[in-house]
């Protein structure tokens, strides 16, 4: 049981550098960012590479993130500048990821079987050797370094987001037109987003690929929808009210998510079955709220034919339109 | 400010010069929605625009702002030629509301965080924290010029607000950053009748109090005779008439429609003004 509880903790928190970013790209911004699908394995490639080469395991991890931020900006390039649909600029850049990835690798897989991985140096730059500690101490002390930095990262994301320039994201998201009337560049708005949680996804993967000590093409395919089922995990559990709750909801979603499929294995559940599962949660509680929102939406508008107010039923389905 | 009095009478801040605008050229529903529109607008103007449906109204309020291009003809602001500028980089100048309270204001940030996001208007955003402390006290005055309390809610999300609570919200925010003109399109329509007199005294006041130059659409007559120093008709896509303060201030509602008539060669044709007439008839 505490192999779940590790397992599912670490899992979690390096995930969730994943989950902040896609929270950045599909709930802030509202661009359904495709990208990451290709960015997470490209993150573990690039890292994998540096590695092979003789390069530093943290430097090999930064390098992976900035692979991911490329990435991320070579989406935005394409929807800002030549206009091609989000999603689409989205799957184009997977796509080449994946030539990418072969090519920088040579195959399709690389093993890291015999290096010193990132969290063994930085737990003896923390004065904490191989060896010297029993596994489940060595892994604990793995889960605290995640969690610094997942808090880091997560405090920092809070922080920029209450900002002058961060507040151009959110506004962005939630009505374009209106912050382009405001003087913003909204295009610009995007591509920063766009490379800022593709960094995040990129580290993400760098980090998965240390942990599991390999990294592989195929390695992002389900990554998304994973990420979209933490997203929606942390906003049931801890509200979408503020921006503290959905920063923080999305790490515990993260985490609570990864701890399930833990559990799930060991109570040896078909694995094969679980990205369907994971597929039907998230359609589940995407479509209960529209559900909800038919039946608010009635309400109004019975209120509002009782008034007699023709402007207002107008203006009411201009807004449910604009917002869906 | 850029104001200044040249020796002939008041400079002119903005300027539009045989501007032209279709749409869907080369189709079957081609529309010349802007027809050699030249308008010069002064220090001092605030403008009330009418006219029929389809007219060209918020077409001409799109060009200014940028919201669509001119296809011919110059614009230009304080002396800037921003013909060829996309909306943004208008927006220092301008500030802009529309009919409907949605479009001016973000529903899931709160009130101080849109006035934030107004307050650097057409200016560069940093890495500074947006809602900080003088910033807070100085919305808590603004708002409490609308007189409707929003003061006492800077943390509230704007989207749980009133569409007149909202379109407060807008006009405070398009005035925050003192724009060179003030563009309004039909901003209290979408109102109910008591929530669209409060919006149209705030404007009235702020507009007053801030010295603003403003040109504002109207489908109300009445609005369009009592607020405003200059009134300007419209139909298919050209200014027909163009009113100023003295002879403005002696008409009444039937003598406009009759010189609309005159000189437009057609009835006036708007729906909720026709019917609004005849509520003021009978």
């Amino acid at each position: 049981m505490e192999n779940v509880l590790i397992s599912g903790l670490q899992q979690g928190l390096i995930y969730g550098f994943m989950a902040l970013g896609v929270l950045l790209t599909f709930c802030l911004l509202g661009f359904p960012d495709l990208t990451v699908e290709g960015t997470f394995p490209l993150g573990a490639a690039i890292t994998a590479k540096a590695m092979v080469e003789g390069g530093d395991p943290l430097l090999a991890v930064l390098l992976g993130a900035v692979a991911g931020a490329l990435a991320g900006a070579a989406t935005g390039l394409m929807h800002t500048r030549l206009k091609v649909n989000n999603i689409l600029a989205g799957i184009l850049t997977t796509s080449a990821i994946y030539t990418v990835m072969l090519r920088s690798m040579g195959r399709p897989n690389t093993s890291l079987l015999g290096y010193e991985d990132f969290y063994t140096q930085v737990l003896s730059l923390c004065g904490i050797a191989e060896g010297k500690f029993s596994f489940v101490a060595t892994q604990i002390a793995v889960i605290v370094i995640l969690a610094v930095m997942v808090v880091a990262v997560r405090l920092l994301l809070g922080w920029f987001l209450r900002t002058d320039l961060g507040l151009t994201i959110r506004a962005a998201g939630n009505n374009e037109k209106m912050l382009s009337a405001l003087g913003v560049d909204v295009n610009q708005t995007k591509m920063l987003t766009l490379v800022l949680a593709n960094f995040l996804v990129g580290l993400s993967g760098a980090l998965a690929c240390q942990m599991q000590g390999f990294a592989d093409v195929g390695m992002g395919i389900g990554v998304l929808v994973a990420a979209i089922a933490s997203v929606i995990l942390g906003q049931m559990l801890f509200g979408r009210q503020s921006l503290s709750r959905l920063l923080t909801g999305v790490l515990l979603g993260s985490i609570l998510y990864r701890a399930l499929l833990a559990l799930g294995l060991r109570l040896n559940l078909p694995a094969e079955d679980f990205k369907l599962v994971t597929a039907l949660l998230v359609l589940l509680a995407l479509t209960m709220p529209k559900f909800q929102l038919r039946k608010t939406k009635k309400r109004m508008f019975a209120a509002k034919t009782r008034r007699g107010n023709n402007h207002g039923e107008v203006y009411l389905e201009a807004g449910a339109e604009h917002h869906d | 400010m850029e104001r200044y009095t040249l020796k002939r009478g008041r400079s002119i801040m903005i300027k539009l010069s045989s501007v032209y605008k279709v749409f869907f050229p080369g189709t079957p529903n081609e529309i010349l929605a802007l027809r050699n529109i030249n308008l010069h607008i002064r220090p001092g103007d605030f403008i009330t625009v009418i006219g029929s449906n389809g007219a060209g109204k918020s077409t001409l309020l799109k060009v200014i702002s940028g919201g669509e291009m001119a296809d011919e003809g110059r614009i230009t602001i304080a002396g800037k030629d921003v013909t060829d500028c996309p909306e943004h980089q208008r927006a220092a100048d301008l500030g802009r509301i529309d009919q409907n309270p949605l479009t001016g204001t973000a529903a899931e940030m709160t009130i101080e965080e849109n006035l934030a996001l107004a307050y650097l208007r057409g200016k560069k955003r940093g890495l500074g924290l947006a809602v900080i402390g003088n910033r807070q006290k100085y919305f808590r005055e603004v708002l409490a010029e609308t007189g409707l309390g929003l003061e006492e809610r800077l943390q509230t999300p704007v989207g749980t607000l009133s569409g007149g609570q909202r379109q407060a919200l807008a006009l405070v925010m398009a005035t925050l950053a003192l724009p060179k003109l003030l563009l309004l399109d039909e901003h209290t329509a979408a109102l109910d009748p008591q929530a669209a007199r409060q919006i149209m005294e705030t404007t009235a006041r702020l507009v007053q109090a801030k010295s603003l130059i403003t040109l504002m659409i109207t489908h109300n007559m009445e609005q369009a005779l009592s607020f405003g120093n200059r009134l300007m008709m419209m139909h298919r896509g050209r200014i027909v008439l163009d009113i100023a303060q003295e002879e403005k201030r002696q008409l009444s509602v039937p003598q406009l429609i009759a010189k609309f008539t005159a000189a437009s060669g057609s009835a006036l044709a708007d729906d909720r003004m026709l019917l609004e007439k005849e509520g003021f008839s009978g």
